[in-house]
C-alpha cells in the first residue's frame, strides 16, 4: 500500500509536472501547510514583500519565456492584493496562475479570519478559477489550470486551495502526462479560400500597412511577421504590446503607431489602401476617433480570439486562429503570387512614408541644458545587450522606451500595456530575471511607479537577482502632468512627487549600488559601468521636469490630428515650470 | 459602428457544472451592456442551460455571439435572431405548459428544443409560417426566430427539461 501524500505534496508534484521552476510568494496562515510541504520541495520560491509584487513578477516572467508564470498567496488580503496583477494579465493575455490559500473548506462563507470570497472577487479578472475540493482532483485542476491559461487568448488563472484540501491526505495520484508550458494548439476557423483572398488582396494593394500587435508574439509568429514584410515589401508598425515583435532598425520598420506614435506612422495608417492587424485589436490608443480611423484601407485581421473580430472596427476578411500558422499559410499563398501589378508601387509607399519620417521625425531638443529622459533610453538602448529584456513602468518614461529603445527581437519588452498598472515594471523585471538568470534585465521605471513597489527592493538583495533599474525621475506623475498642462490648462493638481527618498540612498540601504545621474555628459559613463557587471543596481537620473511626449493625438481626436510638438508658447514657458520644481 | 439600431436576439448556452461560469456570464451581460428581455437559468444532468433573450446595437450580435461562445465554461452557444417578417423556424414563447401543448398539437413535427422557469423555446418544422398561429394563441406573446449561428455540430440534439 502507498504512502497517502497530502494535499500540498500533490500540488508541488503537479507543479513540477507542468515544468515550473519557480513561484512567487508571500506565505501566510492558509497556505502554510504548502509552505511546509515547500520547505522540503525542489521548486524554487522568491518570497517577495507584497502580493502584486508577486503577480507582476509571474506576468514578467510569463511574458518573457511564454510560459506561464506561477504566483502564490495566502487567503484574504493575499488573495486581494493579487487583483491588479491578475486584471493587467487578463488585459495583455498573459499566461498567469495565481494560487490562493483559503480556509478551511468547512468555513467558507463563515466570514472566518483571513477569508475573502476570492474567486468572487477576481471573476472579471479571470480567464477562468477552479476551487480545489479535494486532495485527489487536484493534479487535474492543476492541468486545467495550466492548459486554460495558455490556450486559446492565454490569460490568467486562479486555483483557490483550502486550507484544509492542502492538508488531507489522499492516495498519491496519478499525474497526468500533458504538460501544458506554452505554444498550446489554437484552433483554425479560417479556410483555404479565405487566406487566398487574403493574399489577393495583399498582392493588390499598393499603400499597405501590417500592424503587429501582442498576439503575434504570443503566437511566436516573428519570424512570420519578417517573412511576410520581406516577401511583400509592407511595412510593420507595432502597437505598444507589439513591441520586439519586428526589428526596430529593419528599413520595413515603422516602430508604434497610435497615440504617442510617430508621424510618419500615424500617417502611414491615414494614408494606406490595406490594414492587416496581426494579433491587434484596434485599441482606442491606437485608433483615436474611430470614424476616421484608416478611412481609405481595406482591413484584414488575424486573430485568434474571434470575439475581437469587428469588436471596434469593421473588418473586410476576417482570419480567425493561430497567427503563427496563419501568416504561413499566407506567405505560402502570396509566393504563389507575388511579385503582382502593384509591387513596383510599393517602393513609391515607402518613399512616402520616408518624406514624413523626415519631415517630423521624433525628436527631442539635444542642446538642452537640462538632461533630456529620451537621451538616457538611447544611452541605455545603445549600451545593453541585444537580447537585454526591458521591463517598464507606465507613464511617460514608459512612451519614450517605447519611442526610442532599439528592438531586435521578440519577448524583450515587458509593459503593463490594456490595464497601463503603474509598478508593474520592477516586479516583472524580476520575474523576468528569475527566467534568464544570465540576460541582461533592465527596469526602466518612473519615480511615480517605482515608488509603489520598491519595497521588493528587499527582494532583489536577498536573492541577488541582478536587475538593473533606472529610474526616469521628473519628481512628478509625469504624464498626468502633461495632460493637466495640455488639456486642463495648466491647472496643475496633485501631481508633485518632489517629497521622495533619495533612490540612491535608498538603494544602498538595501545592500545595492546606487547613483544619481544629474547632467548628461555623466550619463554614457554611468550606464556603461551600470551594464558592466551582473549586480543588482539602481541609478537615478533627474530628468527635465517640463518634457513632454510628443506626437501625441488629443482624446477624441483622430490620428491625422496628433500634435506633432509642442505649441511655442508651452516651449517659451518651459523656464516657469523649471521653476515650480526647483528643490 | 456607432449609431446602430438595435434588434432582439437569443442566445441558448450550454455551460459546465461549476455555478462560477453562471455568475461569470451574468457579469459578462452586465459589463458589455447587454439589456436581458427575459432570462431563464435551469440544471441539467450535468451543469446548466441558460436561455436570454438580448437588445443590443445590431454591430454588436458578432462580437457578443464570439464573446460568449469562448468563454471558459461553455459548453455551446446558439443565436437566435428576431424575425418578424419571414419564416422563422424558432418560437420563443412565454408560457404556461398546456398553451405549449396545444401549440406543439397546432404545428405537428414541432419540438421542444428547451423549456424551463417559464419559457419555453419550439422548433416549428422549416418552412415555418408562423401567419396563422396567434389565432387560438392570442393570450401568450410569441417571438419568431431563426437561428443564425450555433456552436453545435449538426447533429446535436436539442436540450429538453
Amino acid at each position: 500500500m502507498r504512502t497517502p501524500v497530502t494535499g500540498s505534496e500533490i500540488l508541488l508534484e503537479s507543479l513540477h509536472r507542468q515544468g515550473v521552476d519557480v513561484v512567487f510568494g508571500l506565505p501566510g496562515g492558509a497556505v502554510l501547510p504548502l509552505y511546509d510541504a515547500l520547505y522540503s520541495h525542489g521548486i524554487r520560491h522568491l518570497l517577495v514583500r507584497h502580493e502584486q509584487a508577486a503577480a507582476f513578477a509571474a506576468d514578467g516572467y510569463a511574458r518573457a519565456t511564454g510560459r506561464p508564470g506561477v504566483c502564490l498567496v495566502t487567503s484574504g488580503p493575499g488573495a486581494t492584493n493579487l487583483l491588479t496583477g491578475l486584471t493587467s494579465a487578463l488585459m495583455d493575455s498573459i499566461p498567469v496562475v495565481a494560487l490562493t490559500g483559503q480556509v478551511p473548506a468547512g468555513l467558507i462563507g463563515k466570514d472566518a479570519f483571513q477569508e475573502a470570497d476570492t474567486i468572487g472577487i477576481t471573476l472579471p479578472a479571470t480567464k477562468q478559477s477552479f476551487l480545489a475540493k479535494s486532495a485527489a482532483e487536484i493534479p487535474d485542476v492543476i492541468e486545467r489550470a495550466f492548459r486554460t491559461a495558455v490556450s486559446g487568448r492565454p490569460g490568467p488563472v486562479l486555483v483557490d486551495l483550502p486550507k484544509s484540501v492542502l492538508m488531507e491526505k489522499a492516495a498519491p495520484p496519478e499525474y497526468s502526462s500533458r504538460r501544458n508550458g506554452g505554444g498550446a494548439a489554437r484552433r483554425r476557423e479560417w479556410r483555404a479560400e479565405d487566406v487566398e483572398r487574403a493574399a489577393e488582396m495583399m498582392a493588390a494593394s499598393r499603400q499597405a500597412v501590417l500592424y503587429v500587435g501582442g498576439g503575434a508574439i504570443t503566437a511566436n509568429a516573428a519570424q512570420e511577421v519578417r517573412e511576410l514584410a520581406e516577401l511583400t515589401r509592407i511595412p510593420v508598425t507595432t502597437t505598444l504590446m507589439g513591441l520586439g515583435a519586428f526589428p526596430s532598425a529593419h528599413p520595413l520598420s515603422l516602430g508604434m503607431l497610435g497615440m504617442h506614435g510617430s508621424y510618419a506612422t500615424n500617417t502611414a495608417i491615414c494614408e494606406c489602401d490595406l490594414l492587416v492587424a496581426i494579433g491587434a485589436r484596434f485599441d482606442d490608443r491606437v485608433t483615436g476617433r474611430l470614424a476616421d480611423f484608416a478611412t481609405k484601407a481595406r482591413k484584414i485581421q488575424i486573430d485568434v480570439d474571434p470575439s475581437e473580430i469587428n469588436k471596434n472596427v469593421r473588418v473586410d476578411l476576417a482570419l480567425v486562429g493561430d497567427a503563427r500558422e496563419t501568416l504561413r499559410a499566407l506567405i505560402e499563398a502570396l509566393e504563389r503570387r507575388l511579385p503582382g501589378p502593384a509591387h513596383d508601387g510599393r517602393s513609391r509607399w515607402l518613399e512616402r512614408i520616408e518624406s514624413w519620417r523626415n519631415q517630423h521625425p521624433l525628436a527631442y531638443d539635444q542642446y538642452s541644458s537640462s538632461l533630456k529622459p529620451q537621451y538616457v533610453i538611447e544611452t541605455l538602448s545603445r549600451y545593453a545587450d541585444e537580447d537585454a529584456i526591458v521591463a517598464v513602468d507606465v507613464g511617460q518614461h514608459q512612451m519614450w522606451a517605447a519611442q526610442f529603445w532599439e528592438f531586435y527581437q521578440p519577448r524583450t519588452w515587458l509593459s503593463s500595456s490594456g490595464l497601463g498598472a503603474m509598478g508593474y515594471g520592477f516586479p516583472a523585471a524580476m520575474g523576468a530575471q528569475l527566467a534568464f538568470p544570465d540576460r541582461q534585465v533592465i527596469a526602466i521605471v518612473g519615480d511615480g511607479g517605482f515608488q509603489m513597489t520598491l519595497n521588493d527592493l528587499a527582494t532583489v538583495a536577498q536573492y541577488h537577482v541582478p536587475v538593473k533599474i533606472a529610474i526616469l525621475n521628473n519628481r512628478a506623475l509625469g504624464m498626468v502632468r502633461q495632460w493637466q498642462e495640455i488639456f486642463f490648462e495648466k491647472r496643475y493638481c496633485d501631481i508633485d512627487l518632489s517629497f521622495a527618498p533619495d533612490f540612491a540612498k535608498l538603494a544602498e540601504s538595501y545592500g545595492i549600488r546606487g547613483a544619481r545621474v544629474e547632467h548628461r555628459a555623466d550619463v554614457a559613463g554611468a550606464v556603461r559601468e551600470f551594464l558592466s557587471d551582473r549586480e543588482p543596481r539602481l541609478i537615478d537620473f533627474w530628468v527635465d521636469p517640463a518634457e513632454n511626449v510628443y506626437p501625441i493625438v488629443p482624446p477624441g481626436a483622430s490620428l491625422a490630428e496628433m500634435v506633432v510638438e509642442p505649441p511655442r508658447a508651452l516651449v517659451e514657458e518651459e523656464e516657469v515650470l523649471d521653476d515650480l520644481w526647483a528643490v | 459602428m456607432a449609431g446602430s439600431n438595435h434588434v432582439k436576439w437569443l442566445a441558448a448556452l450550454d455551460i459546465d457544472e461549476d455555478p462560477i461560469t453562471a455568475c461569470r456570464l451574468m457579469n459578462i451581460f452586465r459589463r458589455k451592456g447587454m439589456r436581458i428581455i427575459t432570462l431563464a437559468l435551469a440544471a441539467r444532468p450535468r451543469g446548466y442551460s441558460l436561455i436570454v433573450l438580448l437588445d443590443t446595437p445590431e454591430n454588436q450580435v458578432e462580437h457578443l455571439f464570439n464573446f460568449l461562445r469562448r468563454t471558459e465554461g461553455v459548453e455551446h452557444v446558439t443565436c437566435y435572431r428576431h424575425e418578424p417578417n419571414q419564416h422563422a423556424s424558432w418560437v420563443f414563447i412565454d408560457a404556461e405548459s398546456p398553451s405549449v401543448a396545444r401549440f406543439l398539437d397546432a404545428f405537428p413535427g414541432s419540438r421542444l428544443v428547451f423549456a424551463g422557469e417559464g419559457k419555453c423555446l419550439l422548433e416549428v418544422p422549416a418552412p415555418g409560417d408562423l401567419g396563422g398561429v396567434k389565432s387560438g394563441f392570442d393570450h401568450l406573446e410569441f417571438m419568431p426566430l431563426a437561428c443564425v449561428k450555433t456552436t453545435r455540430a449538426p447533429s446535436d440534439e436539442g436540450v429538453g427539461a
